[in-house]
């Protein structure tokens, strides 16, 4: 076991490299000049040479990127040529917010997910099973920045007025829990939709199988089948979906924190990083998530060798 | 069995869902107290460093903090702010002496001096900080005595007193300055009527009352600026009460929030103007009777009513009214037939196929306007072909040199801080300004054009001044160097109940004088 997960460890070194020097490249591929954006209309060419200077861009691409690389390895990821703070230190103030959106999120849509598509599964065609796909559905359907939008509508607006009293839930930003709420709901529901239905599936696979009948035959009591038997067998292709659904959550966040002006990495990303062409905030972000994206991954495998010892040994 | 095993764990399941309900239903947000005031902004702050940010949401928040030597009011004069009285400038125009208020402090208890003025501009000028360019002209800056300054510039420089009044060259304490650009980041310290309280990157600003302000003290105790970039959201912010103050309002909004018992609509007149510049390098925009057609062609009032719910003026010169220099021209009327006639004249044949490069999202409704030209121009016999860009990129594209300039026509903004038709026009007019240079992205010039903007540049007596500008905007107007679009209006809600805030021509938000019910 424990060579098993050394050799995967050691997987990840050129999976970084790799990821490190496609951001770095595809950062400078994308046109639009840093110095424009980030110095404004009026700027002299004085003032864009020397965000360019700041930036490194004066120096040919391989040393800016072993400079960065180097950097990166001993956690420094730069300045941001916009506002001049370190690009760790902004990522460190982000990354607990977007992380606490994203382990709830995950965690709702694991528990109401894997919940749903068990007892869907146990009573297939039955009234819940129907209305929990029909959720399942809208959820993987409906875009997330409408969800987000519709659910803001419905607690700060519609809901307060009908009744009299102030918003139910602040409409955006962040602080307290109730801020977490309405966000975390809205990222939550496609991921949630996805583990419904594939628990659902895989469960009734399963059911189906021989040993499960062997146990109905034994006289074992529903839940020792069910849960015991039947569910650790079909959660393998759950959790792979679960740990896929990180990578997207960490995407989603994009779209939920836009929408509820929520102060995380994905807005970081986009909004200062991508639209501004700040290279540092770009390059800092992509990696982090690329690294947490890959750790994920290396979780799920170790996962799975847990739940199926035959993997240990392949 | 199963189903009572399944009712057995809803039930907590749901008790917490109702408890959560009932608690979240008690988190009312609220603008907070009665004196704290909340503005939801596109944006905040871009950094704490006033020497280096330059978007107005910037300057809304950092001006509470960072006086300037002169301040612009709302009609465009210049009044003494931590200067004593206006600037004295000798007969050469090359000699200005600055007399500053005495016994102010800044909020760390450093003393506002001509010692501390003098560090401020020189890190401007020595590190080409942002506006370097407003005081580029300052070669020599001397310190008499501890309340006078003298600047000394390489030409005579008119409008120097008109750029002490931008934001980009307000005053920090030395002492915070003495601590480096990365605290200068995040950290501020300035004589202004509110002091930074808390500030969260692109998040919130939160400012306090400054008590011991060297003038009139504010009202408020706090004020805090939130960055709320969709439309929607920050909407939602202000109708649920969550903001006091909200930026930006679309077009198609206006109507309904109107309606809103709680919330008045402002409408501001900006000092952005929107325009689409020709690239008359190359056919068939070196022709004027081309650029003339396209501006009779064009119904300018028909874009601002339909598309921004009124919320513009078409242009009758290259900058708004409030900018010190203008000066109106007759407006090229709607007039398709006589655009098609100039084309005519031009040689330019029917179906001629032509691109319009423009942003989106940049301005307001600006890919609709641009929908709006190509289709008005199609009624002329022209066959317009819409280029949308992203903004970064769209900047690049359009300021590639000459011989790698692909763009026929595009469409941007401009706005006038400094509300002095140098800033309006030379940047955008002047030949040196080509491309990859300046803004005049279009490569217009005419030398005529030229040498009046450096005699608006270069004299001092101020009606000569005018008149200067005067001439040179009846040839920009003539050479149809544009065509010239409106100039923009913004949309705030407030909430109603507050009062004394100003809005700002620049697009700044003023709260030192605000109070709130």
């Amino acid at each position: 076991m424990r060579a098993y997960v050394l050799r995967r460890l050691l997987t990840i070194i050129p999976v970084l490299l790799g990821a490190s020097f496609l951001v770095f490249a595809s950062v400078r591929m994308v046109p639009g000049d840093p110095a424009d954006v980030i110095a404004g209309d009026a700027a002299t060419p004085e003032v864009k040479a020397r965000i360019r200077r700041e930036m490194g861009l004066d120096r040919p691409l391989i040393p800016q990127y072993v400079t960065f690389l180097g950097k990166a390895v001993q956690g420094d990821l730069g300045t941001s040529a916009r506002t001049g703070d370190s690009v760790a230190r902004e990522l460190a103030a982000k990354l607990p917010n977007t992380l606490k959106l994203t382990v709830i999120a995950l965690t709702l849509a694991a528990a109401f997910g894997v919940f749903a598509g068990v007892i869907s599964a146990v009573r297939p065609n039955s009234v819940f099973d129907h209305a929990s796909m029909v959720f399942a559905l809208l959820g993987v359907s409906i875009p997330v920045f409408w969800l987000g939008f519709l659910l803001m509508l419905l607690f700060s607006i519609q809901l307060p007025k009908l009744f009299g009293t102030g918003p139910w839930l602040p409409p955006t930003g962040s602080g307290s829990w109730q801020h977490l709420i309405m966000p975390s709901l809205t990222l939550a529901a496609f991921s949630m939709a996805i583990i419904a239905r594939m628990t659902r599936s895989s469960m009734l696979e399963v059911l189906r199988r021989d040993f499960i009948r062997t146990a109905w035959s034994k006289g074992l009591g529903e839940r020792v089948v069910i849960y015991r038997h039947a569910l650790r067998n079909a959660l393998l292709p759950v959790i792979t979906v679960m740990g896929l659904q990180v990578g997207s959550l960490l995407g989603g966040a994009v779209l939920t924190e836009t929408v509820f002006a929520f102060p995380g990495i994905g807005r970081l990303l986009v909004e200062n990083g991508i639209l501004q062409r700040d290279y540092p905030v770009i390059q800092g972000t992509m990696l982090f998530i690329t690294t947490a994206f890959v750790v994920v991954n290396l979780i799920v495998d170790v996962l799975y060798a847990v739940l199926d010892p035959r993997i240990r040994y392949s | 069995m199963l189903r009572s095993t399944l009712a057995r764990r809803l039930r907590p399941l749901l008790a917490c869902g109702i408890v959560l309900a009932l608690l979240a239903g008690c988190a009312g947000g609220g603008g907070g107290g009665s004196k704290d005031v909340v503005v939801a902004g596109g944006t905040i702050t871009v950094s704490m460093d006033v020497h280096k940010v330059s978007d107005s949401p910037s300057f809304t928040v950092l001006e509470h903090i960072n006086e300037t030597l002169y301040v612009m009011d709302e009609q465009g004069n210049v009044k003494p702010l931590l200067a004593a009285e206006l600037m004295q400038s000798s007969a050469d125009g090359m000699t200005h002496t600055i007399k500053l208020r005495e016994g102010i402090k800044f909020t760390d208890g450093e003393p506002f001096n001509a010692a501390a003025v003098k560090v401020n501009l020189e890190r401007i000028l020595n590190n080409d900080l942002q506006w370097k360019s407003l005081i580029s002209l300052v070669t020599d800056i001397e310190t008499p005595d501890e309340y006078t300054v003298v600047l000394k510039t390489s030409a005579p420089f008119a409008p120097l007193q008109f750029h002490l009044t931008h934001g980009g060259v307000a005053m920090i304490s030395p002492k915070a300055i003495a601590q480096g650009d990365e605290y200068l980041a995040s950290n501020t310290v300035g004589t202004g009527p509110f002091k930074q309280k808390e500030y969260q990157k692109d998040e919130l600003v939160v400012l306090e009352r400054n008590d011991d302000y060297w003038g009139t003290k504010a009202k408020l105790n706090t004020v805090t600026f939130k960055a709320i970039k969709d439309d929607g959201p920050r909407i939602v912010d202000i109708e649920s009460g969550n903001a006091d103050i909200a930026v930006r309002i679309p077009a198609t909004e206006k109507a309904r929030l109107e309606n809103n018992p709680d919330i008045d609509v402002e409408v501001t007149e900006t000092l952005r103007i929107l325009y689409v510049y020709f690239n008359v390098n190359n056919p068939p925009f070196n022709d004027k009777r081309v650029r003339q057609a396209i501006n009779y062609a064009v119904d300018k009032e028909a874009i601002v009513n339909s598309l921004l719910g009124g919320a513009g003026r078409p242009q009758d010169a290259p900058m708004t009214p409030a900018v010190f220099g203008y000066s109106a021209q007759t407006p090229y009327e709607y007039n398709p037939d006589k655009a098609r006639d100039l084309l005519r004249q031009a040689g330019v044949a029917e179906g001629t196929k032509l691109t319009l490069h423009h942003p989106t999202g940049r301005y307001p409704q600006d890919a609709q306007v641009a929908e709006a030209i190509a289709a008005q121009l199609k009624e002329v016999g022209l066959d317009v072909e819409l280029k949308t860009e992203e903004w970064a990129n769209y900047l690049e594209v359009t300021n590639k040199p000459a011989n790698e300039n692909v763009v026929q026509m595009a469409m941007l903004g401009w706005s006038t801080p400094t509300m002095d038709a140098d800033y309006a026009l030379y940047n955008l007019f002047h030949s040196t300004q080509h491309p990859p240079t300046g803004f005049t992205r279009g490569f217009y010039a005419n030398p005529e054009v030229d040498r009046l903007l450096d005699l608006g540049r270069t004299t001092v007596d101020i009606n000569a001044r005018k008149q200067h500008y005067a001439d040179a905007i009846e040839l920009i107007w003539d050479d149809a160097a544009w065509l010239f679009l409106h100039g923009i209006s913004e949309l705030t809600a407030v909430k109603k109940g507050l009062t004394g805030y100003v809005l700002h021509p620049s697009e700044r938000i003023l709260l030192h004088g605000a109070d709130k019910r």
